[in-house]
Parts: structure tokens; C-alpha cells; sequence
């Protein structure tokens, strides 16, 4: 352990459960916490929870946690000495740890270079290929609709066309022909330009029925990375995460083995510093793997790796950086058990996943062995529109994946929220399917069997 | 009225932000969307909903609750987002303002600086000054109140 350090005060550059998390392992740390809070969060949980907030702006996000220059200037003014993004908003902006370091504030996360090598998609398959990581076949960058035919001639159909400067479903179009490519290839690049400023688009050849597999991370930044672990992140809608799992039971140990280091090189060939996620495909049948994306920041769905390692990652995090502590090695990091996660959603499945923001006027979470739930919302939350409509995660840790279920459906039967609609029934109706019971989905399960199913019953 | 889908108003939504409009306003089959630039809008109707359809609840938008609300008689300037303020143009200049001067909406109070980068906030209120609530160079936080004016007439 390093001689006794200068106060620590941490800037909280986020809101909701992470902001109140983040605060907590501070406080348990003995940091100092700072919450730079947009108006609608000025009486949240969180903010009770710092030693101080500031209102930065008001509450839609451009004028509060995606004002880089607001929040910079609110961990000045108040003497931050560190600065946690969170996930979302900012967390994966490389200008922003560049200003933390012009201000002599240490980020906790990874470095700029690092974010900029893995947040273009296309400089990352580069990385993935030169650390010997397994691709799906694809493309540099396609300039036009007829180059975007040609090169997919040579992928193989069906193709995926994917936009080179951000992810989470933007400018994602699958085309099984070239009459169903060439109509969507312009409307992809519209869209990539509108959500990330930037309509730079490649092909992928798309992987049918793939589970969404990813690994766990952190690195020291001098080139030793550690992994905790595999989730399992297939329950998905329109490419958003519902359901999440760890370990991901339906890897074969040599396999798994495998995509662990794999994971492990990519992000030790950069040096990697802090908390980091590699995403990759997994064609069940033929027991491959391919390198999807890196996200540069700690995930929504951590928990589950916490729970079946015992090893709290926001606090690793926090204690890295600030070198007051060090990366354990790789042979301490065991995984025990089994965790799910689902996460509780203010929006209503029977319509449409409208979101549905407004005062919870009944909360009442399951408690008890082996629950766990990672929330900013008491009775009385107001839930603002503008934000992310998360509300709670509820992480459950068994034994098996099977008493995992049990517990999460025993958890999920008591949870009670009235004022706003939530996925709380879907959930339940995922958990009792038998396709979900007996672990045979894939990416598009939820959309293309579940729903369905949970329409008509 | 074909049925609004979330996609619609979202996509509304996003052209509302990149419009120069201030107010937009979509009644329709069990929708009543009213979006606005300006956040005391919402006063001015009678539900105080953002977005709100068929049963959802509505969605009392949270009110700034200013730590300081003036006296009776007199209103606030607020700052329009958190920074350091600056009572004068430059250092050693005289203040923008002083106690018991007469502005127009258009006068200019204090600077605002974030990154160095600075806003020039105006009294928007035709009165005089009669409280100055922040010291030069301190740090203010969205919506705090800067001076207190007593509105004329």
C-alpha cells in the first residue's frame, strides 16, 4: 500500500443508481464526494448521499451531464481530485479525460488514446486483428450504396451494415439480399449522421442466432489486465440489454478459456487502464467467437461479475486510480456461482415500450439472501422524462443457474411499483419460458419468439 | 388521426430541438405531446405534462426549488447555469451594477464564466437593483439567485 495519500474528493459526472453507488463506496473508502447535478436531480438520492452537490444546469442532459465544460468547471471550483463518469452521457468522451488532465484531475477510466482506439469501430477490428482476436468477416469503410453491394457479394449474405463512430443499434440495418441492401444502406448513414455526427458505415457479415457474450476487464495500465469473468447479454430488444447473466453457461471450458484471453490480449496490446468490457458474438453451433466492440467504461450490467467473483468493481475502480490500491492477479479472481440481472424499466411493454416517466407512488423491492438491488428510486420518486428510463436493477446470486432463477422469480413476484407502468410482468413472463429455463436464445429471441408470445397470452 | 407511436415523438421531438420554434404542440388520439424552449411554458397550460399518453400518469415536471426565494415586492435574476460570476466587465472596472440603479430588460448585471468562456447575463426585468446576493469571482450554481430587482410600476 502506498504512504498515506492527500485527501481524495471524487466528482460524480452522473446521476440515478450509479451516482448513488459511486458515492457510497466513496464514502466507505473515506473519499470526499462532489455530485455535479443537473436541476431535476438536485433532491435525488444521491445527492443526499455526497458531501456536496452542484446544480450545474437545468435538467435537460446538453445542459447539465453532457456540458463537459460545466462539469469541468464545477470539480475545479470545488477541488475535485479525481472524476467518475459513470456510463452514458459523457463516460466515453476522450475530450473530457483530456480536460481532466489539463486540470490536474485524475480520471477514473482509461486514458483518451485508450478511448479513441477502441470507440472508432473500425480502429478497433483493426486492434482485434492485429492482437490476433477473431472477426466476423467485414469491411473497411463503404463510401456508396454500389461498393456496399460489391463488397457484400464477397461477405456473403445476409450483412449487417455497422457505423464506424458509435454503437447501441444506430445505423445497424440487416440486409438478407442486395434489392434489401440497397434500400437500406442510405438510411443506415442517415441515421449513423444524426446520432453520432458522423455516417462513416461498414459491412459485417451478420452472425443469425449468436449469443452476446462479453468480458469483464481491468487493466493497471502498464500492461497487465485482469478479466472477472464472462456475461451472457443475449436477452435483448432493439439491441438494448434486458436480461444479463454471469457466467455464461453455455460456454464450453475450452471455449470460454479461450474468449477470456482473447479479451485479455486486446486490451493489454494498448495498455489498458481501469474498468473496460470486450463484447463478442458466439455462434453456438460451431463454438466460434468474434469480436463485436470494446466499451471504454464500466457497464450497466457489472453487477453480475461483482456477485460471482466477490470483487466490488466500482471500488477497484476508484482505488486504482487514486493508486491507493492494486490490480489483484488473475489467479484470485474465482467465479462462484451463478448472478442474473434484469433490469426494471419505467416503460409499457403492452405499449410499445412507451416510456412512462412520473411519481412512483408504491415501492416496495424484495429483499433477503442473495438480492440484491442496485436503484435511486424510494417511494415518492418523481421519475423525470428526461433521462435513460432504467428506474432499478434486480441482481440475484445462486448456487446454479437454475436457484438463480428460482430466486429471481421469488424476487420478481414481490416487487411492487404503482404509478408508473414497468417491464416487471415481462420480465416474469421471460424467466417462466421454457426457451429461457432451458438457455436456448439468442439475440433476437426476445424479439422474435418472446414477444410474440407474451402478446397473445 | 393514425395512432402516435413512440418513434413519431421521439422523431418530433428531435426536429423541435434543431427547429428555431419555441413552442409545438400535437393533440391527437389519445395524445395531448406539448414540448417547450422556454421552462416557465408549462405554467401557461393546464396540465403540466411533458409527454403523456392514455393512462400514464401525469408528469409533474420538478420545479426548480431555488434556495432563496425574494422578498415580497421583489423579483430575482437567476443564473442561467453554473460558473463563476464576475460583477464587472473586466478587473478593477466598476461593476456592471450597483444598489439602487435603475435596468431595462436588455442591461447588462454580471458574466458568467464557464472554461473561460464567458456569458453575458442580462436583468431581463425593467426595475432597480436592490440586492446584490453574490460576491465577485464566486461560484454560482444553475437557477441561484444573483440580485434581487424591484419591478416598476
Amino acid at each position: 500500500m502506498a504512504e498515506p495519500t492527500a485527501q481524495t474528493r471524487v466528482m460524480i459526472a452522473n446521476r440515478g443508481e450509479l451516482a448513488l453507488r459511486i458515492a457510497r463506496v466513496a464514502r466507505a473508502l473515506g473519499m470526499e464526494s462532489v455530485l455535479a447535478a443537473s436541476a431535476a436531480d438536485r433532491d435525488s438520492l444521491a445527492a443526499r448521499e455526497v458531501d456536496r452537490v452542484v446544480v450545474i444546469g437545468s435538467a435537460q442532459a446538453r445542459e447539465s451531464y453532457l456540458n463537459a465544460p460545466r462539469i469541468m468547471h464545477a470539480a475545479v471550483a470545488t477541488r475535485c481530485t479525481a472524476l467518475h463518469p459513470g456510463y452514458g452521457f459523457l463516460s466515453e468522451q476522450p475530450t473530457l479525460v483530456e480536460m481532466c488532465t489539463d486540470h490536474g484531475i485524475t480520471f477514473v477510466g482509461p486514458t483518451a488514446e485508450a478511448m479513441r482506439k477502441v470507440g472508432d469501430k473500425l480502429s478497433a477490428r483493426a486492434l482485434a486483428r492485429s492482437a490476433n482476436v477473431p472477426l466476423t468477416s467485414g469491411s473497411e469503410k463503404i463510401l456508396s450504396t454500389e461498393q456496399a453491394l460489391e463488397i457484400a457479394q464477397q461477405i456473403g449474405y445476409p450483412v449487417i451494415t455497422k457505423a464506424s463512430a458509435g454503437g447501441g443499434g444506430r445505423g445497424m440495418i440487416v440486409a438478407c439480399s442486395p434489392a434489401e441492401l440497397s434500400t437500406s444502406f442510405e438510411r443506415a448513414s442517415v441515421t449513423a449522421r444524426e446520432a453520432f455526427g458522423d455516417g462513416t458505415l461498414y459491412l459485417e457479415r451478420f452472425v443469425e442466432r449468436a449469443r452476446h457474450i462479453e468480458v469483464q476487464l481491468v487493466g493497471d495500465g502498464e500492461g497487465r489486465v485482469v478479466h472477472f469473468g464472462e456475461r451472457d447479454c443475449s436477452l435483448q430488444r432493439r439491441y438494448q440489454k434486458m436480461i444479463e447473466e454471469a457466467p455464461a453457461e453455455i460456454l464450453p471450458d475450452a471455449a470460454r478459456a479461450q474468449l477470456q484471453q482473447a479479451a485479455v490480449s486486446l486490451l493489454s496490446a494498448i495498455r489498458y487502464r481501469n474498468a473496460g468490457t470486450v463484447e463478442f458474438l458466439y455462434d453456438e453451433p460451431t463454438q466460434r467467437f468474434f469480436f463485436m466492440e470494446v466499451n471504454a467504461r464500466l457497464q450497466v450490467e457489472h453487477p453480475v461479475s461483482e456477485l460471482v467473483t466477490g470483487v466490488d468493481l466500482v471500488r477497484t475502480q476508484l482505488l486504482l486510480a487514486t493508486k491507493q490500491g492494486v490490480l489483484p492477479s488473475q489467479t484470485a479472481v474465482r467465479v462462484s456461482g451463478h448472478a442474473i440481472e434484469t433490469r426494471i424499466i419505467a416503460e409499457d411493454p403492452d405499449r410499445d415500450f412507451l416510456p412512462c416517466p412520473g411519481r412512483v407512488t408504491r415501492w416496495r423491492p424484495p429483499d433477503g439472501d442473495g438480492i440484491r438491488i442496485d436503484t435511486a428510486i424510494t417511494e415518492g420518486t418523481l421519475i423525470p422524462p428526461y433521462y435513460d428510463s432504467m428506474i432499478a436493477k434486480l441482481i440475484v446470486h445462486a448456487r446454479s443457474r437454475a436457484d438463480a432463477i428460482e430466486r429471481l422469480a421469488g424476487a420478481l413476484a414481490r416487487f411492487e411499483i404503482e404509478g408508473v407502468a414497468t417491464n416487471l410482468r415481462l420480465l416474469k413472463f421471460i424467466i417462466n419460458h421454457p426457451d429461457y429455463r432451458s438457455n436456448r436464445v439468442d439475440t433476437r429471441w426476445l424479439e422474435r419468439t418472446l414477444l410474440p408470445a407474451f402478446r397473445t397470452q | 388521426m393514425s395512432k402516435i407511436s413512440q418513434n413519431d415523438i421521439e422523431a418530433l421531438i428531435e426536429l423541435f430541438d434543431r427547429s428555431d420554434w419555441r413552442e409545438l404542440r400535437v393533440v391527437g388520439d389519445g395524445i395531448d405531446l406539448f414540448v417547450s424552449k422556454d421552462p416557465n411554458a408549462r405554467r401557461s397550460i393546464d396540465h403540466a405534462v411533458v409527454v403523456s399518453a392514455g393512462a400514464a400518469a401525469p408528469t409533474p415536471v420538478a420545479q426548480p426549488t431555488a434556495a432563496r426565494t425574494p422578498p415580497a415586492h421583489l423579483v430575482a435574476i437567476r443564473a442561467p447555469c453554473l460558473g463563476t460570476f464576475y460583477n464587472a466587465p473586466k478587473p478593477g472596472a466598476p461593476p456592471f451594477v450597483s444598489i439602487g440603479q435603475s435596468v431595462s430588460l436588455d442591461t447588462e448585471v454580471c458574466l458568467i464564466e464557464v472554461m473561460k468562456l464567458f456569458t453575458t447575463v442580462r436583468a431581463g426585468v425593467i426595475g432597480t437593483i436592490r440586492e446584490l446576493l453574490v460576491a465577485d469571482t464566486e461560484l454560482v450554481e444553475f437557477d441561484q439567485p444573483l440580485f434581487y430587482v424591484e419591478p416598476d410600476g
